[in-house]
């Protein structure tokens, strides 16, 4: 029997996370004795494939069709549920992020699966298939019971400190048999920002509030963030006001990150904005306001003020940098 | 074009989670109650809109929920509607939840099916895209716009690290975040209209949910935060590299 | 309780002489979804439109304002008592009164909101013939055309009737011609039509006309700088033979001042509701402050002098609006009343409102002193930031002053209070003669010291107020045999007696509320209202007997006054209850919900 995990790739080059989800697969099937088999779709190397099995693949799926360099869900859809089938698989993991939420829950409604979207455990089997994942935006944890013989997990990203092994994975290709509604979606535009570190991806963040006091003065949370290698974020009253574009926005209304490090300049911490930054593993707030309540969800605080403060951190990471 | 905006209801966003009964239940009692912000602002402020512009001829609200969850129901309608439809069922279970709706919606033929990216209680984000399996239609999830030509829908989605615009012809899922449309405040005339549009109660189909809810936990007491001194940022560095390990 | 009084419905200022059962009143617990609904698009305006702009709004940024109240007629808010026939919702007294209430904390938006909605619509509404109506009241109630009030002048303000601006017909005989000055004109700077208050000729009193800002003959000066509301366009008008069609007079000749009287009852109850809103959003601003802010280690909150405050605030708050919408449902019975026994819908509005014009000017003198000490009280839990204009609670300090003068100030309305309690018992309309002799006859009797029959958790509550009342017409009775037409110059005396009226009144309102709510959610769930109903009455006793026995010192003598201090402090005795461990116990709900929660 064999875990089937749902892998991605970004024109060739396997991102960390989908390496996550490999572990994570791998993890389960020794819990189940089960197998481990990836999937992934469309145009890559079989060098690049290979490294699955570092983290625990046994056999990768290779459905090469080039339409599949692009996301379309019910092709992907068909696609996986072929490999499903083939390989009996009854566990299915993909990750929570946007492709994954494309593509996954189609699958288990078609075999009328369970699916736990946002796992943060492994399956603890001694409650039967019980997986935490974060509810009411981050302010409390449920325990889900999967009841159904099919599950779905989806993995919530950077959840798990990765480890490499010494495994190899065998590379099979797969043909599979598409219909004219599985490419329904036409891809008319894709922009992307180019060289800017994707948000939802980024393990450092640098965020900043009201506290900034306008547009004018990013640069020096720019500034910061490339010294990092850091992605940029905002609050909503800062996007609301167009200060920043609206994908940066992170809070209840927002986009939800996880990142390692999350530094808040000039946000007073509402709730709101909270629940879509409190899966972050540390959290820095820069504030001048002693009183502002992100001080309390905060692991390191500064009271000070940002546009003194922020260079002098740019610096410091940058002296850090040169003495690695 | 025949819209079905799913609607469902959570906990308004300030709620403090209080457990009981051994943390097997989130407790309801005092909890203000109000449509999910990502169903209300985008999915169904979009519909309006599409009505408004005579694109859309009927917007149906969709709900399963007991009843209890009428007024925000209701608060809906305020907004716009032609009439709601609330599937007789408590749900947790995402499968359970899009099998209610795309069996009530099976033979409805709805062009348009929106939806919130997820709700602010389960995060799952994953009933959209159910339903549009189980109603054999396409998705597009996390769409930022959608525009109609015709029988085409022209939509804008996040993608990791940029935005696509795709074009699918209808019928079609689509789930909705900021920017596909702009949250209104109910006027006096919806507010009165709220009482006059239909509220259709509706028998679930007999199905069981593949997923349960055991139990709830609180996250861990956040330990005091350690001040660092604005005119000492190297050792915040050090701190974040040796102690934090983040960097 | 089968009351068989009760079923009549209780007139105004009857509360002096008769029991309300706490079935029969309304309480804001009651609201129904339309009317939340309602109330949640106001605040959402508010939240949305007007309290991001404050500063913008108090720099008086052109067309700001006048944008504003476009939003909220666009909403439907300024329409909403207006009858659906002129582009209004037809709603009742009570629902205005909730928009009103909800507005309240809109600072100079709420003000020009009011003006807009109450003295800016109402007299051509409740006076206009029809094409008056047809021509206006649609564009009023939509917002296309904006409204103000042109009644006080540099010299006449509480004597309104004293104003000098003069009103000629032409010789045509088609127009008039007005010419005077007017002052402290609210939404002046933008308003497009102007109820205008003057003379025809010699006349004895005021006419009422209806202006367009276009005529001939208008002018206005700059705006006023005030100490608060400094969003509120305030100007004075000039007119200056200002031409206006002899179709434009409003009502009658001479009608004037009834016209003023009476929108200014609708206007005092208005404040009332208008008031009680502010003093919500200011203490929760409040204790929200509080648990932020830190001093010695822990949350201000924590520390007794400041939980003191906000539970005062939050019970002075509470009480204020126990009696704020007591009297808005029985003005709304009334009319009812009337409109049943046959009389035409408006005329049944006015004498309604007439009817409890005695709660209305209660209502309006309390809430408004309790908003100032809500501010007040408010600016010091907010310390060295309350009085930085950073912070909020500085406007709302400023913006709070002017409710204790306009709309009459409040010591014409305490006069007024008592003024129209004594007309209406000599007019027979309010016997109050009988009670007051029985109150007599008890002081000459033994006290009954029996424990009476069964207690509740009202009976000793009940007993107070219904010992409040007997003070008041004891000291009340007292006055008039004593003092005569004479108590009409003694304004201290009529100031006390005013101050009893209030505190039984707001007392009274209370307490049926509490113990209605009980009714309705049980004692468990309505701890801190129980609290605040014994803090408060245990207050008001003290406030009672301090008042009466300043006027019985002023004009009682020898036997009768020491009879009747002796009296007073019978009628004024509560029990020794621990309002510290009330207060706290008021104070730790508001802390743990972080706003006001009541």
């Amino acid at each position: 029997m064999s875990v089937i995990v749902f892998v991605e790739h970004d024109g060739g080059i396997i991102k960390k996370k989908n390496f996550e989800a490999v572990q994570y697969a791998s993890g389960i099937a020794q819990k189940t004795g089960a197998t481990v088999t990836a999937v992934i779709l469309g145009t890559i190397a079989d060098a690049e494939i290979e490294k699955l099995g570092e983290y625990g693949a046994q056999k990768v799926l290779h459905i090469e069709d080039n339409r599949l360099n692009e996301l379309h869900p019910r092709a992907y859809t068909t696609a996986l549920l072929t490999a499903i089938e083939k390989e009996g698989a009854k566990i299915i993991i993909a990750l929570n992020d946007i492709n994954g939420r494309a593509v996954a829950p189609r699958v288990a409604a078609k075999l009328k699966a369970g699916l736990v979207a946002g796992a943060l455990t492994y399956p603890d089997l001694d409650k039967g298939f019980v997986i935490k994942k974060a509810v009411y935006s981050g302010k409390a944890f449920a325990y889900v019971n999967v009841t159904s013989d099919t599950k779905v997990i989806m993995l919530m990203p950077n959840t798990f400190p990765l480890a490499k092994t010494e495994g190899k994975a065998t590379i099979e290709k797969l043909a599979v048999n598409f219909g004219d509604k599985d490419f329904g979606i036409k891809i008319k535009e894709v922009s992307k920002a180019t060289g800017e570190i994707s948000l939802s991806d980024a393990a450092l963040v640098v965020s900043g509030g009201r506290g900034m006091k306008g547009p004018e003065n990013w640069y020096l949370i720019e500034n910061l963030a490339k010294e990092l290698g850091a992605a940029t974020a905002c609050s909503r009253p800062v996007s609301d006001s167009d200060w920043r574009p609206h994908h940066e926005h992170v809070g209840q209304t927002g986009g939800t990150i996880r990142p390692d490090l999350y530094i808040a300049v000039g946000i007073s911490g509402a709730i709101q904005h909270l629940a879509g930054v409190n899966g972050s593993k540390t959290i820095v707030v820069i504030n001048y306001d002693p009183e502002a309540p992100f001080f309390k969800a905060a692991n390191y605080g500064v009271i000070g003020d940002a546009m003194e403060v922020l260079p002098r951190l740019t610096e410091a990471v940058k002296k850090f940098k040169l003495h690695k | 074009m025949k819209i079905l905006v799913c609607i469902s209801q959570v906990p308004d966003t300030s709620t403090k989670v209080v457990l009981k009964d051994n943390n097997t239940v989130v407790e309801s009692a005092g909890v203000t109650y109000i449509i999910n912000p990502y169903d209300e602002w985008y999915g169904l402020i979009r519909a309006i809109e599409l009505k408004e512009t005579g694109v859309a001829s009927e917007i149906d609200l969709v709900t399963v929920g007991k009843a209890n969850t009428e007024p925000v129901i209701r608060k809906a309608l305020a907004l716009g509607g032609d009439k709601a439809i609330r599937i007789d069922a408590d749900s947790n279970d995402p499968y359970l939840t899009a099998a209610y709706i795309a069996d009530y919606a099976k033979n409805e033929h709805y062009d348009l099916i929106l939806c919130g990216k997820e709700s602010i209680d389960y995060n799952n984000g994953t009933v959209g895209s159910m339903i549009a399996e189980l109603l054999d239609m396409d998705y597009i999830g996390f769409a930022t716009e959608i525009k109609t030509e015709g029988n085409t829908a022209i939509v804008k989605r996040e993608i990791e690290g940029g935005e696509e615009t795709d074009s699918c012809n209808f019928p079609l899922v689509i789930s909705c975040q900021k920017g596909v449309a702009e949250a209104r405040i109910p006027n006096m005339r919806g507010i009165m209209a709220a009482r006059t549009r239909p509220l259709n109660v509706v028998t679930p189909a007999a199905l069981e949910p593949v997923t349960a809810i055991l139990s709830y936990e609180m996250p861990p007491a956040k330990a005091g935060v350690k001040l660092v001194d604005p005119a000492d940022m190297d050792q915040l560095v050090e701190l974040l590299h040796s102690e934090a390990k983040v960097i | 309780m089968n009351d068989v009084e009760n079923v009549k419905a209780i007139k105004g200022g009857e509360f002096l002489i008769r029991e309300t059962a706490a079935e029969s009143i309304f309480i804001p617990e009651e609201w129904n979804e339309e009317q939340l609904m309602i109330a949640e698009t106001c605040s959402n305006f508010l939240a949305q439109h007007v309290t991001p702009n404050l500063n913008r709004i108090d720099a008086q940024e052109e067309g700001l304002m006048s944008h504003l109240m476009d939003e909220a007629g666009a909403l439907g808010l300024l329409g909403i008592s207006v009858p659906e026939e002129y582009g209004g919702f037809g709603k009742d007294f009570k629902t205005s009164m909730l928009v009103t209430e909800k507005l309240g904390a809109g600072h100079s938006f709420s003000v020009a909101f009011s003006a807009h909605s109450g003295i800016g619509t109402l007299p051509i509404l409740y006076y206009g013939n029809d094409a008056q109506k047809q021509k206006y009241i649609p564009k009023l109630a939509s917002g296309e055309w904006k409204g103000a009030y042109c009644l006080t002048e540099p010299s006449s303000g509480s004597d309104a009737n004293s104003g000098k601006a003069r009103a000629k017909l032409t010789e045509d005989g088609k127009h008039y011609l007005i010419t005077g000055q007017k002052m402290w004109i609210t939404n002046a700077g933008f308003a497009d039509v102007f109820t205008v208050f003057a003379k025809i000729d010699n006349d004895e009193n005021l006419s009422a006309f209806i202006v367009e800002k276009d005529f001939e003959g208008i002018s206005l000066n700059t705006e006023e700088h005030k100490m608060g509301i400094k969003g509120s366009s305030t100007r004075q008008v000039f007119f200056n033979d200002c031409k206006v069609p002899v179709e434009n007079l409003l009502s009658e000749r001479q009608n004037g001042f009834k016209i003023a009287v009476n929108i200014l009852n609708i206007g005092r109850m208005k404040l009332g509701g208008g008031t009680v809103g502010a003093s919500k959003d200011v203490i929760t601003l409040a204790v929200k402050y509080a648990n932020e802010r830190e001093q010695f280690g822990r949350a201000i909150s924590k520390y007794g002098a400041i939980r003191h405050k906000l539970a005062q605030q939050a019970m002075l708050t509470y009480a204020a609006e126990s009696a704020v919408y007591r009297a808005s449902q029985n003005m709304e019975e009334a009319t009812e009343l009337l409109v049943e026994s046959g009389l035409d819908e408006i005329k049944a509005k006015l004498k309604g409102t007439e009817q409890f014009a005695i709660e209305a000017a209660i209502i309006k003198v309390h809430s408004s002193e309790v908003l100032d000490y809500v501010v007040d009280e408010g600016v010091q839990i907010y310390g060295g930031m309350g009085y930085s204009a950073e912070a909020p609670m500085e406007r709302a300090y400023r913006d709070s002053r002017i409710n204790r003068i306009f709309e009459g100030t409040n010591e014409i309305n305490r006069m007024l209070t008592v003024d129209m309690m004594l007309k209406r018992a000599m007019k027979g309309e309010l016997d109050l003669m009988g009670p007051a002799q029985k109150v007599a006859g008890e002081l000459m009797s033994i006290p009954d010291f029996s424990a009476g029959g069964e207690e509740d958790l009202f009976t000793k509550e009940k007993k107070h107020i219904a010992n409040f009342k007997k003070a008041v017409l004891m000291v009340a009775g007292a006055a008039v045999q004593k003092l005569m037409t004479q108590l009409a110059k003694e304004q201290e005396v009529l100031m006390n007696l005013a101050d009893m009226l209030i505190e039984l009144y707001v007392s009274e309102s209370l307490q049926l509320r509490v113990e209605k709510l009980v009714g309705l959610r049980g004692e468990e769930s309505c701890k801190e209202q129980l609290d605040m109903m014994r803090v408060y009455i245990n207050d008001a006793a003290e406030k009672i007997a301090r008042s009466g026995k300043e006027a019985l010192n002023s004009f009682a003598e020898g036997d009768e006054k020491r009879m009747m201090i002796m009296g007073l402090k019978r009628y004024t005795k509560t029990d020794d209850i621990n309002t510290t461990q009330a207060r706290r116990n008021i104070a730790a709900k508001l802390i743990a919900e972080n706003k006001y929660c009541f």
